[in-house]
């Protein structure tokens, strides 16, 4: 019995399951022993590493929503931080009620049902991105355990959603990326995709493909918000010092040192929660990188042999060199949707998500670039403000409903999902089990 | 020999260059460590051949590496011409 209760408590555990789905992996490749064994440890490493960039990024994003409490009076409105690696970290680290072994367990019979889908069905796609596969797994798992099924239960049902959701989600962004790449060669792997599409069937709206933002010269780069470092650090800065500011204009400064930095200057204390906010966030992407970078190819080498001639599903960025004018038009008119949908839903009294740069250039760029491909430059313009305000709209639903339970109560305080095809289906399925009374 | 790909996350992009380097290197029996990096970080880890969207020029200007930019991130020819290349001059 206490041979069993071991192996339970391994097997429940998500550092150590994650680690057995890399072992499994790099077995099958066939590497050395000293890989396989290289590969096992830093994927283990990779999820302890998340769990510590996690409470370093709770532990700031707490004062800041402080700064909002204190700062707008009565009937203040709440705010969270909307992204998607530090949910599911957060939740699979507290590993409250086994949900961690649950996402982890989703995670690779989801690749699995994705694997045979995409082989018995016309749409050959595999899908590659490897931080998504973690999240969307994550995302179904958490509905499916939101209902209160037993373990088991959770696993196979979130596992047949996430496998299904792996292959038709490239498959119905196909014909878009056929005109954005100009080829069949590659599909779209990332969990906009629902937001990209709303952004190429209202690009055929508004305008011709003809009129294409390509066409028009632009010497400006970006490039720099591409280190993660530089733009969060910019938005959080800019974040902290609006609710500060806030927060001072009712407290005052003797209030602010009193009640919030605990006797620490107001300049110090705000700039300080800023950068540890963006310093939690890149030791919990290390820990992402670490434990994908195994997880990642063993995928691709089973999926190769068993679906040949699949087409690869890939992140996001792989369509950024097709478009790049289209990428910051949706920088721009993404960040406005933000805004827009921020002031909506301060004024409706939903939880407000509060503005991330990643969204506004990642998602809300390649939203972009699918409306400029069916509606030239104003389908781009047109794309971008939509990711931004449709996908705020949605991020408050999600979290105000508590579509995936109570993320807060399950380790991820204050923090909510972005992509909308993790919050769709995940509405959808929400809405089904609330009609059956779950 | 240490082949880096680089993009801003060091888990997407730049996962995507390694597996298809990984897939040129196999092909040709070429030994070699490819690493994802990420743009924040990369600068303490060392290596000899950097790969990296062509977009990232302005960060690897003073990297000392062998630099290769792609400009199609799928087209395997040109990564495939541009990586061997940069392989046979280092060697």
């Amino acid at each position: 019995m206490a041979v069993f209760d071991a192996i339970l408590s391994l097997i429940t555990l998500p550092a150590i399951v994650l680690g057995f789905i890399a072992c499994v992996g790099l077995l099958l490749q066939k590497k050395a022993a000293g890989d396989v064994f290289k590969g096992t440890l830093k994927t283990i490493l990779g999820q302890l590493i998340i769990g510590v960039g996690i409470t370093a990024l709770i532990g700031a994003l707490s004062p800041i929503q402080v700064f909002f409490e204190k700062g707008i009076p009565s009937g203040g409105f709440e705010t969270f931080v909307t992204y998607d690696e530090a949910v599911v970290g957060a939740v699979q680290t507290a590993n409250l009620a086994n949900l961690g072994a649950e996402i982890a367990w989703t995670m690779l019979f989801g690749y699995v049902v994705h694997i045979l889908v995409s082989r018995f069905t016309k749409h050959h796609y595999i899908y590659l991105t490897g931080h998504m596969i973690w999240v969307q797994a994550g995302a179904f798992a958490l509905l499916f355990h939101s209902f209160g099924f037993a373990t088991p239960v959770v696993v196979v049902l979130a596992s047949i959603v996430d496998g299904f959701y792996l292959t038709l989600a490239p498959a119905l962004a196909q014909p878009v990326m056929r005109l954005i790449t100009g080829s069949d060669e590659i599909a779209f792997g990332h969990g906009q995709t629902l937001l990209n599409m709303l952004g190429a069937w209202a690009g055929k709206l508004v305008g011709k493909p003809e009129d294409s933002a390509e066409k028009i010269e632009i010497k400006e780069s970006f490039s720099f918000l591409r280190d993660m470092s530089v733009s969060i650090s910019i938005i959080m800065l800019l974040v902290a010092f609006i609710g500060a500011g806030l927060a001072l204009s009712q407290i005052g400064v003797a209030g602010f040192q009193e009640q919030i930095s605990g006797g620490q200057n107001w300049v110090v204390y705000t700039l300080l929660t800023a950068l540890n906010f963006t310093a939690g966030v890149l030791v919990l992407l290390q820990g992402v990188r670490m434990l994908i970078s195994e997880i990642t190819p063993a995928f691709k080498g089973i999926a190769e042999k068993l679906i040949p001639g699949a087409k690869p599903a890939l992140d996001c960025p792989v369509i950024y060199p097709y478009a790049p004018n289209s990428l910051i038009f949706g920088l721009i008119s993404g960040t406005i949707g933000q805004v827009a949908g921020m002031v909506v839903l301060a004024l409706i009294g939903w939880p407000v998500p509060l503005p991330s740069m990643i969204a506004a250039f990642f998602a809300s760029g390649a939203g972009a670039i699918f409306g400029n491909a069916t509606g030239g430059r104003k389908g781009a313009w047109l794309g971008g403000f939509l990711w931004g305000f449709v996908g705020w709209l949605l991020i408050s639903f999600a979290y105000k409903f508590q579509v995936f339970g109570d993320l807060s109560a399950l380790g991820a305080v204050g923090l909510g999902f972005t992509i909308p095809d993790a919050i769709v289906p995940g509405i959808a399925i929400w809405g089904i089990a609330k009609l059956f009374g779950l | 020999m240490v082949i880096a790909t680089l993009c801003g996350m060091g888990f997407g992009t730049s996962m995507m260059l390694k597996l298809f380097i990984d897939d040129i290197l196999k092909a040709e029996g070429i030994k070699a460590e490819t690493n994802p990096w990420d743009l924040g970080s990369f600068k303490g880890n060392k290596a000899d051949i950097v790969v990296a969207p062509v977009d990232m020029e302005p960060h690897l200007r003073d990297y000392p590496a062998k630099i290769v930019l792609i400009k199609n991130l799928v087209d395997k020819q040109e990564i495939k011409e541009k990586v061997l290349g940069a392989l046979r001059e280092l060697s």
